[in-house]
């Protein structure tokens, strides 16, 4: 890479920082001294891709080996993107600005499916050929992982393997075999074999799709021996003794999770029949006290952060909270380390842990009722009353806290009018919780903030059968609020129902829309999880192009037998407990959490003894 | 226990802005587990006071800050520390302890030095353009406003480098008197000659040299603000 060419183009871009590197941290090897190079690819811009906790884990853990150097790749912002094209300067990594076309593998994390152009994007910039079909010996392997990669159907024309669940082992063995297969003198084919028989690695190339007249699917049958019926996910046995680093790459530019992540466990057991994660996830495997605090310790250590959060799927739910609450407050007072609670939920909030956090450093308040109305909570499964919230946001207020965030989602299956009228109804519920508390108590300058997301059935989940509203639906909706939430102290925020609309269409996509992706890619299209780049022409036009309704994958609800593009994923829920649930929906019926009792959602089949 | 250090930022980390600089300064501080005094309130940080930011993209080898320090600590030791604690491309050369009650390094130094290279490029013909000119407009923009000011009124001194024309030694005034980026200024001086052999899009670069403030009418470093 020409350095000087690459210093005059950052000298006239916003944050050039985004794309310099050397950060505290930072893993630098001789490329010399290693055989295998692999790109951790991020397909969004540093501030996002640097917050995730996933690449973290994955990049120290890859440059354990002394045989790979694994560095960093985000998506350059637009400005730095047109300049680079101009000066003919191809995507290249953080680590020693290595244009990413020389790299073995690269690897894309798939976090959102609006980030899809993206990848297309990074490929083109890195110059490596967007279809899988046209890369020829030399060129690198696209690999992709991550919560999207679960239906990875749409981007399968463009992916040479994807990885299936948790990557710490599967990463290893994958960069095991093609170690193996690069001094071996075999073909791109052979070494998709070899990984092929990896459990975990699923190659698209390998499975043959055919489709009934009206769109639908007939059948997906693997057209490689190598390749097996069905791939089931990866799943990390023992937490404790999984691979953690003891150090983080400490970002110069403010990014949007600045601070350690101490994740409690994975999976979550509550069941929310909207939520992916709390289904592929599964199943729940907590880290011991005594292990977060070593790991607390040598983080904070190794990092000089002054902020903490503790971050799982519901962290509140950790069966030793209070304990290791406790422990950090005690060890990291002194030291000015800021705690912080994410996604807490209602119903194990309790102000003594308000009280503690307030100890050390406020953090905002939010909770997630997700719907209006308790009839609506019991459908979604969040099994959270009005009772909870009214409690949890008193406490709040008599603990000084005077501002309150509040998420919803709109969209939801079975919702009404009055579902809609009960979000305002709580908004307004929580504002006479703080009126109701002392004024000499309570803080000045009350503010309710709502926001809606618009609900997008994700696969996976019980209400993968379910059509999603129509943008016209979504409007009304939001527009209903607006005027229903034009209140003194209450704030209130929307999606773009066109990005939601999107989002809908590729996580319940199959391949027919890898056409539809490159043309939307063509027309302009990317970085279209951020409001001001999403261009709902250009996908719109891109469908037209293919012929392809949109509709037919957001607004359509499923029958009971028909066979999803993701079938051949296994990721251990049964998709008879998902129809299951999606019956119990319909009527209403909660189910338990199954930490109380096995609900039977099939993961036991994958995590023999884990619960 | 005020201490003044003086640091460097190197090419690898040029790119980095001031507030970079100090979230950065601050971790290394807490990584090295020096005992300084933290600001009150809700987010406590550790006290640091800077004398001038460096602009984006711009090095420097004699840059300063002061930390205060809740304990005495010894110099030497407290260096070793942080240069094991910094980010590669950001080291500390020098310490010294000032009087608590001295005045902030912003308000002492009036004088940065540069140096401006442009490859291939020749200094000696925008200096005699320089000299031939009383004044030079150039705008200022602050927050609120664009002015017109005379760059004449901020350059103490410009001289090309003997040997190397293509490098050009610029002090600029700073602090009190008001200060133009040294972008800017270079900017500007690239502009002044009619005829310009400057390829278009060559790049500039900007070192910064020293950070001078004035006492007893001598020119010094920060440094020598040390207590006796």
């Amino acid at each position: 890479m020409d350095r000087l060419l690459l210093d005059s183009i950052m000298g006239q871009v916003s944050k050039p920082v985004r794309y310099m590197g050397n950060e505290y941290n930072m893993v630098e090897k001789n490329p010399e001294d290693v055989s295998i190079r692999f790109a951790f690819a991020f397909p969004d811009v540093y501030e996002v891709g640097m917050s995730h906790l996933g690449m973290k884990i994955l990049y120290h853990l890859i440059n354990e080996r002394e045989d790979t150097y694994c560095e960093r790749v985000f998506a350059p912002w637009t400005d730095m993107e047109e300049k680079m094209r101009q000066a003919g300067v191809p995507l290249f990594s953080l680590e020693t600005k290595t244009p990413v076309s020389q790299f073995d593998l690269v690897g894309f994390t798939l976090q959102y499916e609006m980030s899809y152009t993206n990848l297309l994007n990074m490929l083109d910039l890195a110059g490596i050929p967007l279809l899988a079909e046209d890369r020829k010996e030399g060129h690198p392997f696209v690999i992709v992982g991550g919560p999207c990669a679960y239906n990875p159907e749409p981007l399968a024309d463009f992916v040479d393997l994807v990885a299936l669940g948790e990557g710490e082992e599967i990463i290893v063995e994958l960069l095991d075999q093609y170690a193996e297969w690069k001094g071996s003198g075999e073909s791109r084919r052979e070494f998709l074999e070899r990984a092929a028989q990896i459990p975990g690695i699923y190659v698209p190339g390998f499975y043959d799709v055919s489709y009934l007249e009206d769109g639908r699917i007939r059948s997906v049958k693997p057209n490689n021996p190598a390749a097996e019926e069905r791939v089931a996910k990866r799943i990390i046995r023992n937490m404790d003794e999984a691979y953690f680093p003891d150090r983080l790459i400490l970002p110069f530019m403010d990014i949007v999770h600045d601070r350690i992540m101490l994740e409690l466990f994975r999976g979550c057991t509550r069941g929310c029949r909207f939520c992916q994660a709390g289904m592929i996830y599964r199943p729940i495997r907590e880290r011991t006290p005594e292990k977060l605090l070593e790991m607390a310790d040598k983080l904070i250590r190794s990092t000089g952060y002054e902020e903490l959060s503790l971050a799982s799927l519901s962290s509140s739910d950790y069966s030793c909270l209070e304990g290791l609450v406790r422990q950090l407050m005690e060890r990291y007072q002194d030291k000015r380390v800021a705690l912080s609670l994410p996604s807490l939920r209602l119903d194990s909030f309790e102000k003594d842990y308000i009280q503690e956090m307030q100890k050390v450093r406020k953090t905002g308040l939010t909770f997630a009722p997700e719907a209006g109305t308790q009839r609506l909570r019991d459908v979604i499964n969040k099994g959270v009353t009005e009772e909870d919230l009214f409690k949890a946001v008193t406490d709040a207020f008599e603990s000084g806290w005077n501002g309150v965030k509040l998420y919803f989602m709109i969209g939801l299956p079975t919702e009404t009018q009055e579902d809609l009228q009960g979000i305002a109804d709580l908004a307004k519920g929580v504002a006479q919780c703080y009126y109701n508390v002392d004024p000499e108590k309570r803080h000045k300058g009350l503010k309710i903030t709502i926001s809606t997301s618009s609900f997008v059935p994700k696969p996976f989940t019980p209400f993968q059968w379910e059509a999603q509203n129509t943008m016209e639906e979504l409007k009304e909706k939001q527009s209903f609020l607006k005027k229903a939430l034009n209140l003194k102290n209450i704030y209130y925020n929307w999606h773009d129902p066109g990005t939601s609309y999107m989002e809908a269409v590729f996580a319940r996509g199959d391949r027919r829309l890898g056409k539809v992706l490159l043309s939307a890619w063509k027309n302009g299209a990317k970085f279209d999880g951020w409001t001001e780049h999403f261009k709902m022409n250009a996908w719109m036009k891109a469908f037209e192009e293919n012929n392809l309704q949109p509709g037919f994958y957001a607004h359509r609800k499923r029958e009971k037998d028909e066979i999803f593009p993701w079938d051949h994923i296994d990721v251990g829920v049964s998709k008879a407990y998902l129809w299951k649930e999606w019956e119990r929906a319909l009527e209403g019926k909660t189910t338990p959490d199954c930490r109380l009792d096995c609900t039977g959602c099939g993961i036991r089949r994958l995590g023999e003894g884990l619960c | 226990m005020r201490v003044v250090l003086k640091y460097t930022r190197e090419e690898r980390v040029k790119y980095i802005s001031h507030l970079d600089l100090m979230r950065a300064m601050q971790r290394a501080v807490r990584r090295a587990d020096i005992p300084v005094a933290y600001s009150q309130g809700f987010n406590p940080h550790p006290i640091m006071a800077f004398a001038s930011p460096l602009p984006v993209g711009v090095t420097s080898q004699a840059e300063y800050m002061d930390i205060v320090l809740e304990q005495p600590m010894s110099l030497p030791v407290l260096r070793e520390r942080l240069n094991h604690a910094l980010p590669k491309g950001i080291g500390i050369l020098d310490a010294a302890v000032v009087d608590d009650k001295a005045p902030s390094l912003m308000s002492m130094v009036e004088r940065a030095d540069y140096r401006v290279t442009v490859h291939g490029f020749d200094w000696q013909q925008v200096l005699d353009a320089y000299n031939e000119r009383t004044e030079i407009l150039v705008e200022k923009r602050t927050k609120r406003k664009v002015t017109s000011v005379n760059l004449k009124d901020s350059i103490y001194s410009l001289q090309p480098d003997k040997e190397s024309r293509d490098i050009l030694y610029l002090s600029l005034s700073i602090g009190k008197k008001g200060s133009l980026p040294p972008g800017a200024v270079a900017e500007a001086l690239l502009k002044l000659p009619e005829q310009n052999d400057k390829e278009n899009g060559s790049m500039v670069f900007i070192h910064r040299i020293g950070l001078y403030c004035r006492i007893n009418g001598q020119w010094t470093t920060p440094l020598s603000m040390k207590r006796n």
